[in-house]
Order: C-alpha cells, then structure tokens, then sequence
C-alpha cells in the first residue's frame, strides 16, 4: 500500500488539515513526521495512503499551509514529491 | 447554597463540563509532544476547543484562537503584542484591573474615556474626539461590576474607521451576549473560559486578528531547532505543556451553551437582574445601580445606606448565600461610579440560577439590612 507524507508546521495544523480532508472523504492520520524529513525539528504530518493530488488540491484551495511531501518506497525510504 | 458570584467564576457546570474534563485528565498525556494516542487525546481536546470556540464566535481561522490560562494572560498577550511605550491607549472607564495594570507596566499614555454609568452616547461622543491621538484603544464589552453593557459595534466601527488597533475584553459578555468577530472586526478578543463559557479555572480564549509578540518563551512541539519561538499561531504563544483537561472542558462549556441557546441564556440571567432589582427597589436603605434593560446584562451591584458592603456579604455568606463585594479588582469602574469609597455588593446570575433562589436571597439582603 502506498503511503504519503505531508509535512505541516504544526500539530494544529495537521488537525485541521485533516479535518478539511475528512469533509471531503480523504481519510489522513495525523503523525509525528520523521526527524530527517523536517529541516526545523519537530513536527507533524498528514499521512495518507490514496487521494494524494486530490488532497494536495483540496489543501492548497483552501491556503492551507502546507510543507514538504514525501512517498514512501518500498524499501522504507522517503521519496520527495513536488506538487 | 446559592451561588451569585458567576461574573467572577461560574460555580455551577453542566455534567457534560466535569465528564469532559475527568477524562481528558485520566486519558490524554501533554498536546503537541508525540503521535501516540494520550498525546494525540490531548492534542484533540485543545483543536475542539479552538473549532467550537471558532464557530460559536464567528472567527474564521481556529489556529489563531491561542488557548491561554485566563482572561488576564489574554488580554496580558493581546497588550504586549500592540503595546507602544509612550503613545496614547485609550480605555473606558470600565476597566478592570486586567487591563489597567498591563497598560500602567507597558508604559503607555492612558485616557479614560466615557466615566459616566449607562452612558453609551456620551462614551461614543468622547471616543470620536480623542481618536486621532490614540495609537491603541483597549475596551471591555461588559463592565464587572456593573452589567453595564458599552456600545463594542459602535466602538469598534470607529476605531477601524481611524485606523486605531483595538482590544475587546470579553471577560463579562463571552457566552451571554452575541459576540461575532466577523463583524466586530476587533484585532484581539479576550475571554476567560472558567466564567459564562462555563468551562474550568485555568481556560481562557486569545482570537488573534493581528500580529502577536510572545510573552513566555519555551517549548512548543514544532520547529524545535529554531532558537525563537514559532512564527505562526497558536505555537507562538503556546509555550509549554498546555492545559488539555481544561481546554475539553471549555468545549464541552460552549456546546452545552449552544444547545441551550445563548439567547435563551442572555433572557434568563437578565430576567433574573429585573427579578432582583424588583424585589430590592423600593427599600430606602439600599441604592441600586440598576440601568436601561437593553444596556445592562445579569449583573446587578447594590450598596446599604448603613451597613458596609463586606459585612452584608459576609452576613449573606453565613447564611449560604455567596456574593462578592468590595472593589471587585475594578477601582478604575468604582472611581467613575462615585462608589470607590464604599466598593458595591455584587450579585451575577448563571444560567442555573431559579427564580426561587433570588427570592430567598432578596428575602435575606433585606432582613440584614
């Protein structure tokens, strides 16, 4: 199963990311982004498994500030992918 | 008992307040410090109370509603944030204590405007030519001690027309009176959560429209590298392990409010004021300070002609009944009243208080008076 990362600045922030995302029937977890995908410590990320440039587009429509976005391989490691 | 003091906290809650705030305290771990579910618990209660407090106010971005420990630390924040030492605030001369010490330490210029009691038209008129120098204007919605409602739209309306940032201080309308943000087009709005939103000691609410500068600097559980706090809200102005118990007790507190109905509230407690002040009026031995209906919430000061307001409320206590007097942490509102020397006994309704209650309690004020 496929699996994207969505950086945000803020737990708070994920939540309502996810909460936008959840009105339009994308399931997102908020996580504990990885330490070496964040350049500024810690932080926290919208993972999600599908609807990946559905959600980018719902999330950008409605300014939400997003970061960086990652899919993970399946060797484990964290491709970027630019939006 | 019976418990008239709810304008300094509300003593009585909802169930749903107690059971919301037992199990974030048994459950949820610290907000923002982790991904496993206690952390995530906490983290939920604290995004609740922004969402609820985001809709029940009309504010329309819940990361910029800072989640503080109290009024005072919100409108201590929303200060420091526009404060400018040496230039003009101005304020009414209804302030409480909460407004008037952190403008005396920011060093500002403060001038008191509209010092009459229910005097709305006479507060605007002073507003209107004291604008132009003014760099701030910080105003309380409600006064403490009083109940006398100030014109906030109007105020507002004419500091945004003059470019004058401006506070509000919610502490005595926030869950009574309608309060949109949207409308009001205030730069902070500050609030306590333990008062009408009938949440628990240690919640308050900061709607941030404008630029913030913190106060406490710590950990936020983001951008741990940077040696600053986080630019962006709430982060910036939420150092340190956060109050989730008391954050889901706050939201709890405002849907309970919302399905009840504000409005249904507002009636009750001022039907409760009316109720009081009928039974009071005509005793000659007691002056009440009781205005226009429309301008005045459920909060009702009165003062003996002969005996001193502590020790009619201690008298009062004695027999169960809890009222505050004195100065209520108010000088600046005693001063414009003419009642400083004496300070005022207090009587506030909540929305648990029955009519029943303020008859036993009119019954007692009079046989000790």
């Amino acid at each position: 199963m496929k699996q994207y990362l969505i950086l945000c600045r803020s737990v708070t922030s994920a939540q309502r990311c996810a909460k936008l995302l959840e009105g339009a029937l994308i399931r997102a977890s908020v996580v504990k982004a990885p330490r070496g995908l964040s350049s500024s410590g810690c932080a926290y990320a919208l993972q999600l498994h599908n609807k990946f440039d559905e959600a980018i587009g719902i999330l950008k429509r409605h300014d939400m500030p997003v970061g960086k976005c990652f899919i993970r391989e399946y060797s484990g490691e964290y491709r970027e992918v630019k939006t | 008992m019976i418990y008239l003091d709810s304008a300094a906290t509300s003593f009585q809650k909802p169930p749903q307040v107690f059971r919301a705030y037992n199990e974030t305290v048994r459950n949820a771990a610290s907000p923002g410090r982790g991904a496993y579910r206690p952390a995530m618990l906490a983290a939920e209660a604290m995004f609740h109370a922004r969402e609820e407090a985001a809709a029940f106010f009309h504010f329309p971005d819940s990361e910029r509603i800072v989640l503080t420990m109290n009024a005072t630390h919100a409108l201590n924040l929303a200060i420091h944030s526009l404060a400018q030492k040496g230039k003009r605030v101005l304020i009414s001369g209804f302030e409480h204590n909460s407004v008037l010490r952190p403008l005396v330490a920011s060093g500002m210029e403060i001038v008191t405007v509209g010092r009459k009691l229910f005097d709305p038209e006479g507060l605007l008129q002073e507003l209107r030519s004291s604008l132009n120098d003014a760099s701030l204007a910080v105003f309380t919605h409600v006064s403490n001690v009083f109940g006398y409602i100030l014109p906030i739209e109007e105020i507002a309306s004419l500091c945004c027309s003059r470019g004058v940032p401006l506070i509000v201080d919610a502490s005595q309308s926030a869950g009574i009176l309608e309060l949109d943000s949207r409308s009001l087009g205030a730069d902070y709005i500050a609030m306590p959560g333990h008062k009408s939103l009938l949440g628990v000691p240690g919640s308050g609410l900061l709607l941030c429209g404008g630029d913030t500068v913190p106060l406490l600097f710590g950990g936020s559980g983001s951008d741990s590298l940077d040696r600053q706090m986080p630019a962006y809200l709430p982060d910036r102005l939420e150092a340190g392990t956060q109050n989730a118990p008391a954050a889901a007790a706050l939201a709890a507190g405002i849907r309970y409010i919302h399905s009840r109905g504000r409005q249904e509230i507002e009636k009750h407690e001022r039907e409760l004021c009316r109720h009081m002040a009928s039974l009071l009026r005509d005793r000659d031995d007691l002056e009440l300070f009781l205005g226009p209906e429309s301008m005045q919430t459920g909060v009702l000061s009165v003062r003996s002609r002969r005996f001193d307001c502590d020790e009619l409320a201690a008298r009062l206590a004695a027999d169960g009944i809890c009222v505050r007097s004195g100065l209520h942490c108010s000088p600046l509102a005693h001063e414009s009243a003419g009642t400083i020397e004496t300070g005022t006994l207090r009587m506030s309704f909540s929305p648990f208080n029955t009519h029943a209650e303020i008859e036993r309690a009119a019954a007692k004020l009079i046989k000790f008076i």
